[in-house]
């Protein structure tokens, strides 16, 4: 007779035995399981949040690349990338640069749930996800790849992770200690929970609408084909939750908070500015803080009421900083902008400013003003002032700009010493992820430190941007080459 | 300051990842996909502090290895294999053995070896999930994406080799219920003596930290002898014992164990070929899996001897395996 994946599924997951050669705790130890205090036989309550055969999967796999490949091939005949608002294409280097090696990051971290998860149906379940995660590295770089002969920046699809650019390490210091460092439980709730499927998911799902809008086809294709893998193996987390909150709940809400604040406060780097400056103004759907709203909070609050935890202790920090915090972090990058790869959009002109004070009322007093210097200098000519000649104070948890959690009028800095070492936050919530954990962060050098170490030479703005790896072809400027500026011009004809 | 922004027209477009640098022909797409996709490859391998737990293991278990070249990422899989291509050729595969199964079950032929299938193929899934944990942890010790995704594949691979397993467990459990298929073989794989070997073997390698004594231990010792045994010796059996089905499952099965072999050959070679110090720091790994290779062989060429009364001796089935591997070990440039 034939059988249904459903008639030998339960057998295939039945792959437990007892280690007689060798020790358990040493074949399988805490430190990876992330198993210490919880009981081995607890983990049969682990069930996998979907079901695939590897049959099924090999199958729609191959029909998924293939229609792929067949978007990539109508791609390259198109003039698609050329016809693109140079705004949008400095999303797509972002995202590239940004993602890519993420991915692949990804392999290494579901190769490690596939080896010591504590359960054999999250170890098989996670081979999917491994393959999953190389698809989706290959597929960015396939597009990078093909797009290099329009611009040398899609260069950095590859090789981001390999620089020191402050923005790559910034995500490497949240990837590297969450998929690559923390044991198999705490990097399902942080990763494929947190970060996966309450942020990266959903932000495939907004991003690829935006790139349709914008006319990306080809962006917004690949956005959508690895977004149904990832709502796929992104729920991995749940079961492991479920399991933690039996015998150790304390410690899931420490994670969740934590990798919270994290995500966010990369996706208020990265995607914040996207969303809000970079897309055009007519193919915006929502802004960054709707966005939030709507997709991210909203499940993440679900998510911690259904297991019966508690919001974070710094939800109204963070609904406050979900105003401000990502408008600071696109002015300190845009005046920054030597120190990116990509080519940020101010985003700024009349009509845009309109719709910024429309969702964001206390725009105009945080950062008009600001913005209103900058406009004055380039104006002027005076280009000079509106670049810097230094670095800015880093965080020594995000590794993001110090003052860029909340508004213009909250830009201190939070301090708290370790061993002998001073260390500086962006905000009392990351100076209390570190505190959770002191030693997870304690010998780490950020940037800033790295330069005052002497580790940066010549030890001035154009040694940091060398040691960065930003050469002339793909160091950061404006988008639209300031023409957003001339509206402020005495003698403009205002747009809006 | 100046930016130097002006320069950038200057600059003739890439043609290719920065990373190739002068290559001197067009890299294959499996190149573009697999160049330099490892990030870790650094001083301290992780943006974390240096004393952390991932830090202090990939430096002790990876870094540190004396099996070495200058870089791993100059080894290309024979088989450069990208995802599309390993999803498309494995689809192909799983096509095939679907078509099998539906051929003998058109054909209605009653299971001819319950007992044999019992004691033999079985029990196999726990071997396929031991041999799946350990590609996965090749995989995130890689030294390099050229390496590391082989790794992956071979990891889906025991996944493929589980449920195929699982399925011809529920058959025959549907067809003989009083025989408790799918429930026996916990039993067997922890105490039937012809397990034992593999069994040892796989536990062994679970504590083999090193990634070249993983390499060593698993890709170049207890695998190609678990799959002559279990695959290729079990095929032989399956056809005296007329359930050919079985047989053709594990001869389409062999084939990813051959694609196993010829990426760790070829990464022998490579490294052997980057710096002939590697051909005696794999024998010396060899040696020290070498008494475990015994008894996998002694132990495992027993597996079917009850079944095949004066046709094929334990001694003929432990020749043959043997024989394989030390072709096998030949072509990667060694000697057992
Ligand atoms: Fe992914
Ligand atoms: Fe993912």
């Amino acid at each position: 007779m034939l059988l249904d994946r459903d008639d030998w599924y339960g057998v295939a997951h039945d792959l437990e035995w007892s280690l007689s050669y060798v020790e358990h705790e040493d074949a399988f130890p805490d430190a990876w399981t992330g198993s210490n205090g919880i009981p081995r036989e607890a983990w049969r309550a682990w069930e996998e949040p979907f079901r695939v055969s590897y049959r099924d999967y090999v199958a729609v796999q191959r029909e998924k690349e293939a229609g792929v490949a067949g978007v990539r091939d109508a791609l390259k005949r198109s003039r698609v990338y050329q016809n693109l608002h140079p705004s949008f294409a400095a999303v797509s280097h972002l995202h590239m640069g940004a993602t890519c090696m993420i991915e692949q990051m990804a392999v290494m971290m579901l190769g490690r749930f596939a080896r010591f998860a504590p359960s054999p149906r999250w170890r098989n379940i996670s081979v999917f996800g491994m393959l999953d995660e190389i698809r989706h590295a290959q597929l960015d770089l396939l597009f990078s790849h093909d797009l290099l002969k329009y611009d040398s920046r899609f260069d950095w699809c590859q090789k981001a992770f390999h620089s020191n650019e402050w923005a790559i390490i910034a995500i490497r210091s949240f990837c590297d200690d969450w998929m690559l460092d923390t044991n198999c439980i705490d990097a399902a709730l942080a990763v494929n929970l947190t970060f996966e499927h309450g942020f990266t998911n959903m932000q495939f799902v907004a991003l690829a609408a935006d790139a349709m809008e914008a006319g990306d086809v080809g962006f917004s294709n690949l956005l959508s084909s690895i977004q149904t893998d990832e709502a796929r193996h992104a729920q991995q987390g749940f079961p492991t939750l479920e399991v933690l909150m039996k015998h150790d709940p304390e410690r899931a809400q420490r994670v969740l908070d934590v990798s919270f604040w994290r995500s966010f406060r990369l996706f208020q780097a990265m995607t914040g500015p996207a969303m809000d400056y970079y897309t055009p103004l007519d193919r915006r759907t929502m802004s960054f803080k709707e966005f939030m709203l709507e997709w991210v909070v909203d499940q993440h609050e679900r998510t911690l009421r259904d297991y019966g935890l508690k919001r974070p202790w710094y939800w109204d920090t963070f609904l406050q900083s979900l105003e401000h915090g990502h408008h600071a972090l696109h002015l300190g990058m845009w005046f920054w902008r030597p120190t990116l790869f990509w080519k940020p959009s101010a985003g700024v002109s009349k009509v845009e400013r309109r719709w910024l004070n429309d969702k964001y009322p206390s725009w105009e007093d945080s950062w008009g003003v600001l913005w209103d210097e900058i406009i004055q200098n380039v104006n002027h000519g005076r280009m000079a002032q509106t670049l810097p000649e230094t670095l800015p104070a880093l965080c020594n948890l995000t590794q993001l700009p110090i003052g860029t959690h909340l508004d213009r009028h909250h830009l201190e800095c939070v301090t708290r010493e370790h061993h002998g070492r001073m260390y500086y936050f962006d905000s009392e919530v990351s100076k209390w992820c570190f505190e959770q954990e002191p030693e997870r962060y304690a010998g780490h050098l950020n940037v800033v430190d790295r330069f005052v170490a002497g580790l940066i030479q010549p030890a001035d703005l154009s040694g940091v941007l060398q040691w960065m790896g930003l050469t002339p072809d793909v160091m950061g400027d404006d988008a639209v080459d300031y023409s957003w500026a001339r509206d402020y011009l005495p003698d403009a004809q205002s747009a809006g | 300051m100046d930016t130097g922004n002006s320069e950038e027209l200057r600059r003739p477009p890439l043609k290719t990842w920065s990373a190739f640098g002068n290559l001197g022909r067009r890299p294959s797409e499996y190149e573009i996909v697999t160049h330099q996709m490892n990030h870790t490859l650094r001083d301290k391998p992780l943006e974390i502090g240096p004393d952390r737990h991932g830090n202090r293991w990939l430096v002790r278990h990876r870094d540190a290895a004396k099996f070495a070249v200058k870089d791993w990422d100059g080894f290309r899989d024979p088989d450069q294999l990208t995802y599309r291509k390993y999803v498309t050729s494995q689809d192909n595969s799983e096509t095939y053995l679907d078509a099998v199964l539906q051929e003998f079950d058109q054909l209605g032929r009653a299971e001819t070896a319950p007992d044999f299938l019992q004691a033999c193929l079985t029990p196999s899934r726990y071997l396929a999930h031991g041999l799946q944990m350990m590609s996965a942890y090749l995989q995130q010790l890689a030294p390099s994406a050229y390496v590391g995704n082989c790794a992956a594949f071979q990891t889906a691979d025991h996944l493929r080799r589980v449920q195929r397993v699982a399925y011809r467990t529920k058959q025959l459990d549907r067809t003989y219920p009083g025989r408790s298929f799918g429930t026996t073989e916990r039993r067997a794989w922890e105490q039937a003596p012809a397990w034992q070997g593999l069994r040892k073997g796989i536990e062994r390698l679970l504590v083999a930290f090193d990634w070249d004594d993983a390499f060593v231990g698993l890709n170049l010792v207890v695998k190609p002898l678990a799959d002559e045994l279990t695959l290729r010796q079990f095929a032989v059996a399956a056809r005296h014992l007329n359930t050919e089905l079985d047989a053709l499952v594990a001869d389409n099965l062999f084939l990813d164990a051959e694609r196993s072999r010829r990426w760790s050959a070829a990464l022998t070679r490579f490294a052997i070929a980057e710096d002939s110090v590697n051909l005696g720091r794999l024998h010396t790994l060899i040696a020290k899996w070498r008494p475990l290779a015994d008894e996998i062989v002694e132990t495992g060429s027993r597996l079917s001897e009850a079944f095949l009364p004066g046709l094929n001796s334990s001694d003929q089935i432990a020749a043959a395996a043997v024989g394989a591997w030390r072709s096998f070990l030949e072509e990667a440039g060694l000697q057992a």
